[in-house]
């Protein structure tokens, strides 16, 4: 047993929980230079002070509450088009399954920044044939004002990931005995009531699966709007939490200050997704 | 799971045992005698991390006339999006590579950091060989840190057909610039002079270079920031007004929108770097000929004249723990001044050299791939005018990834009508006597 | 199943042809671009190229073998990587569904929280404690934090209580075969499907992983293909000729990719379906 289990361990100690523990050490440091700083810095112990910098930054704060809301908007779009899709399918009247599959579960091949660039294309006036069309149609079509852009960040989201998320959902709705819905056909029961009455509660696993790793994704939300960032006003260097803390790292190499920030945004994702899965599951007990 | 994977399992201790060494702070390598002259039989090995384009071109020319020390370049991502935090961790972990490409503006956070080697006793009879005030963005307290590669002297690149056609010159005076932008509005009205990029901070700042007082000196012991100054804000109220008047357009540059505008005329003008020749080349093939370069347009009443650098230049930095300063001294003043390198690295477009004596860099002479396109305009004598123009008191701070991301979100908010663009200034200079306090730095203010 | 289309078929139809050309769309866009000069790509009609050079983007792509080099990575870092990860995956899955032991569900739940912090940070602690053991640099550096899968272990402990009948272990042993003879024959055939599923879904995670081989890698030559593509990305800023390597790179990266996960389709629709046998 220890031999089917220990190498996993030891790889997820070394790879992962090592960073992170490296990572917290790190959130209780700063470095710090005097005068014109021209002499070599010295590291000292800052306590929580890398913790008490970062939520009293208005634009970190904000930074939350704006993530929070993309939640709001994007878990419930997420889920809602990712059952959408996995019904229709597994509908008796669809035709043509695999070409269907395949191109909703096509956009999770592509990589994130690739995706954001692509999207940042048909975003933009100027290039976009998109655009062209809604205007063309008297439709609404600025993506990159300040009031659309995250809906714009959620359009990508919900593009790259909604494919996986039906199959995840299929893979549960394949699961249900088909028996089950022969006898609510042969009961005259329609596809819809079919859907919602037998269908929907058995994913219920599944659902919640795909609901905590949406919430996840989005309160880690950062390759979208770095990569949007050059193209519209509306963004700016701390639009989310994650982006703050990767402009930390990666733009002024404050490891510290980016460190204490990571584990706030890790602490934020525990409780809230925790926090989900007890609601849930209080609910559960009372069926659905 | 097989048995034993011996090779796996060797890492792994090793990473068990390393990792644990590493939490108690990075190691510090223990500097080594220097050899200043390769031996050809040994030859001195150095890395090189850039992300220049094509320079790897000059790295060969120099391995081939030096056989005693042997450049091996390796491209990374560049300094802001990710390559400077990449370096700052290898010194840190004591294998960062001997020289690097690091931005004027980012010297001194590497200083700040203690990422930067001492090589004055390597460097001290080069600095002849560069430009004034390039030279100076390598030099902290009298020691040589860096050698620089080049600059980004500012022009005003316009359509000349179109101003032509409306009957307009080329702005001298920014009164003229704001002049001739309203021209162009009435003459065209999906036309405009240019945009205001307020996504570009270097380029922000090039323009408060320009208008006269800098933003951050030494004095005594201590930074002096006067961002919030009188030019600036002349040069801020100035840029609002063009906002307010809508006379310029307010898109990202060097977005898909902005490329496509310069392709079809909607945008006419562009205030940009000696560098920005191969932008407008690469992106516009179709309007060949029809463009021309202006110096930057001047404030009135001033006394000389005076132009900017976008976000300063580029230096080839020697970074501590280097095992070979003096060779790695050698290949950064070679790279950046001999002719054969210089002129290579000019056609990647990599900026305006750093060399005082252009004499020897014959594609400045003449360059049947630029000239033509700006019917034949020798475009390069405008930046060398404008480069031998720089202010030369200007000092980066040792903060400038946060001035930079702090200037571009102020300006931004103004450009979409929260605050104007002076706020905006005065709230980056807050932010960045904020940010230098933070690190335990000593700061004044002042106007 | 019925031959005429009946109104609730054309209306399913329907919303399935509106959601293929949602997803399709930036695709189409993409493969187009890629045929274009850069002065089309900003200047023409997205939908289409009206002066096509898809030879000369292709050709300047793979030219000088720099990015031929970087596919070739991308597969080996995806496919070695999704492997080890798969088998790991599977041992400890196995082991924590089948045998009761101390803390069992303390450790689960840490391997499920291991999901909740940013890898953007994590980045660049990893890279000084791999420093420290000299790995930085180098092929491992990138391998070898890919092969855990805290996603992959959730599944396979899923698949495995699910579908792995106690009962058919206690004869197994009652017949005297060894704990390890028995996850090696019963329990990976068992198991096999759900591996396919967390094999493929580790694979495209590290296809698509750009922080950790950023900070890692600094030899060209090591790259994978985002690196590689979000390199020349950042050139077009001196040099717009750049973006049709970039956009062309793209698309085939996007089309080999694709292309995998097309062929691969009939098996992992057998891991998803079977791997969730019982829910």
């Amino acid at each position: 047993m220890v031999v089917l289990v220990a190498p996993f361990f030891v790889a997820f100690a070394l790879f992962f929980l090592a960073p992170i523990g490296y990572a917290i050490y790190q959130s209780f440091f700063k470095l710090t230079s005097s005068g014109l700083g021209l002499t070599e810095p010295v590291l000292e112990f800052a306590g929580l002070g890398n913790y008490v910098t970062a939520l009293s930054q208005e634009a970190f704060v904000a930074s939350i509450g704006r993530v929070l809301v993309f939640s709001l908007i994007e878990v419930p779009t997420m889920v809602v088009c990712a059952l959408g899709l996995a019904l229709l399918l597994d509908s008796a009247r669809a035709r043509f399954q695999p070409f269907f599959r395949v191109s909703f579960f096509l956009p999770y091949g592509v990589p994130g920044v690739i995706a954001s660039l692509l999207w940042g294309f048909l975003y933009v006036p100027q290039t976009s044939p998109l655009i062209d069309v809604l205007a063309a149609m008297g439709l609404p079509h600025d993506f990159l004002g300040p009031d659309t852009i995250l809906l714009s960040i959620a359009n990508i989201s919900t593009w790259q990931f909604a494919g996986y998320n039906m199959l995840v959902l299929i893979a549960g709705l394949q699961a249900i005995p088909r028996e089950l819905y022969e006898a609510a056909r042969v009961d005259g029961a329609s596809e819809l009531r079919i859907a919602w009455h037998v269908k929907i509660p058995l994913v219920r696993a599944p659902l919640i699966l795909i609901t905590v790793f949406t919430l996840i994704g989005t309160l880690q939300l950062v390759v979208e709007p770095l990569i949007l960032k050059p193209l519209t006003t509306a963004i700016n260097s701390d639009y989310t939490p994650n982006l703050a803390a990767y402009n930390q790292a990666f733009g002024q190499a404050d490891v510290h200050l980016a460190s204490a920030e990571a584990t706030l945004i890790a602490i934020m994702a525990f409780v809230i997704s925790f926090g989900f899965l007890r609601l849930v599951n209080r609910k559960g007990n009372r069926a659905w | 799971m097989g048995p034993k994977i011996p090779r796996a399992a060797r890492l792994v201790a090793a990473v068990v045992a390393m990792g644990l060494a590493a939490a108690c702070g990075g190691g510090s390598s223990a500097p080594a005698g220097t050899a200043a002259s390769g031996d050809p039989a040994q030859p001195v090995t150095l890395t090189f991390w850039s992300w220049v384009p094509d320079i790897q071109k000059a790295v060969d020319a120099f391995n081939t006339a030096h056989p005693g020390i042997k450049v091996k370049l390796e491209t990374i991502t560049p300094g802001p999006d990710g390559g400077y935090a990449k370096m700052l961790a290898a010194v840190k972990a004591g294998n960062a590579p001997d020289v690097a490409q690091v931005g004027y503006d980012s010297l001194p956070s590497f200083l700040v950091n203690g990422a930067l080697q001492d090589v004055t006793q390597y460097a001290k009879d080069d600095a002849a060989k560069f430009v004034d005030w390039q030279w100076q963005t390598g030099v902290f307290g009298d020691k040589v840190y860096a050698i620089p590669q080049a600059s980004g002297p500012m022009g005003f690149y316009y359509r000349k057909d179109l101003f032509t056609k409306w009957g307009l010159e080329a702005p001298k005076t920014w009164d003229d610039f704001a002049a001739a932008a309203a021209t162009i509005r009435k003459k065209d009205k999906s036309a405009y002079i240019s945009t205001f990029a307020a996504n570009q901070a270097p380029w922000m700042i090039s323009l408060a270079q320009q208008a006269g007082q800098q933003w951050f000196r030494t004095e005594g012991d201590a930074w002096k920031v006067t961002i919030d100054n009188p030019d600036t804000r002349k040069m801020a109220a100035y840029w609002q007004k063009m906002l307010d008047d809508k006379l310029v357009k307010t898109e990202a540059d060097m977005s898909n929108a902005w490329y496509k505008d310069l392709q079809t005329g909607s945008i006419v003008g562009w205030i940009g770097g000696s560098w920005g020749d191969a932008i407008i080349r690469g992106n516009a093939p179709g309007t060949s000929g029809k463009w021309a370069v202006a110096p930057m347009p001047q404030w009135a009443g001033a006394a000389q004249f005076t132009s900017a650098s976008w976000g300063g230049g580029s230096a080839s930095a020697i970074l501590k723990g280097t095992k070979n300063p003096g060779p790695a001294t050698d290949f950064a003043v070679w790279l950046n001044s001999a002719p054969e390198s210089v002129n290579t690295l000019l056609s990647a477009g990599y900026g305006w050299p750093s060399v005082k004596d252009t004499s020897q860099i014959t594609n400045l002479q003449k360059d049947d791939t630029v000239f033509p396109f700006y019917g034949g305009q020798n475009i390069w004598e405008v930046f060398k005018q404008a480069d031998a123009a720089v202010a030369t008191d200007w000092r980066w701070p040792p903060v400038s990834d946060a001035l930079y991301s702090s200037l571009t979100d102020n300006a931004k908010a103004a450009v979409q009508g929260d605050g104007t663009l002076t706020d905006a200034f005065a709230k980056t200079q807050q932010a960045m006597v904020d940010q230098l306090k933070a690190k335990g730095l000593n700061v004044v203010t002042g106007g | 199943m019925v031959n005429r289309w009946r109104p609730a078929t054309v209306v399913v139809m329907a919303l399935l042809l509106a959601a293929a050309v949602y997803f399709l769309l930036p695709v189409v866009w993409v493969l187009v671009a890629a045929t274009k000069s850069t002065a089309d790509l900003f200047g023409t009609f997205g939908l289409w190229s009206p002066h096509p050079q898809l030879g000369a983007n292709l050709g300047r792509l793979f030219g000088d073998g720099l990015f031929g080099r970087w596919i070739l990575n991308s597969f080996l870092y995806a496919g070695a990587g999704a492997l080890a990860a798969t088998v790991l995956s599977a041992g400890a899955g196995y082991a924590m569904a089948k045998f009761p032991f101390r803390g069992r569900e303390a450790l689960f739940n840490l391997v499920l929280a291991g999901v909740l912090v940013p890898s953007t940070v994590l980045a660049l602690p990893t890279y000084l404690i791999f420093s420290q053991a000299g790995l930085t640099g180098s092929f491992w550096s990138v391998l070898l934090p890919s092969v855990v899968s805290p996603f992959g272990v959730y599944l396979a402990r899923i698949h495995a209580n699910a579908a792995i009948p106690d009962a058919l272990l206690e004869s197994a042993r009652l017949d005297g075969a060894g704990e390890y003879r028995i996850f090696f024959s019963i329990g990976l055939k068992i198991m096999s499907p759900a591996l396919v599923t967390i094999f493929l879904f580790q694979f495209i995670g590290i296809w698509n992983n750009y922080f950790l081989p950023l900070v890692m890698l600094s030899d060209q030559n090591l790259y994978p293909v985002t690196l590689g593509l979000a390199l020349w990305n950042s050139q077009t800023f001196r040099n717009p000729a750049y973006f049709e390597l970039t956009v062309t790179g793209a698309a085939v990266s996007a089309l080999l990719l694709v292309i995998t996960m097309a062929s691969l389709q009939r098996f992992w629709r057998a891991g998803l379906t079977a791997g969730s046998v019982k829910g």
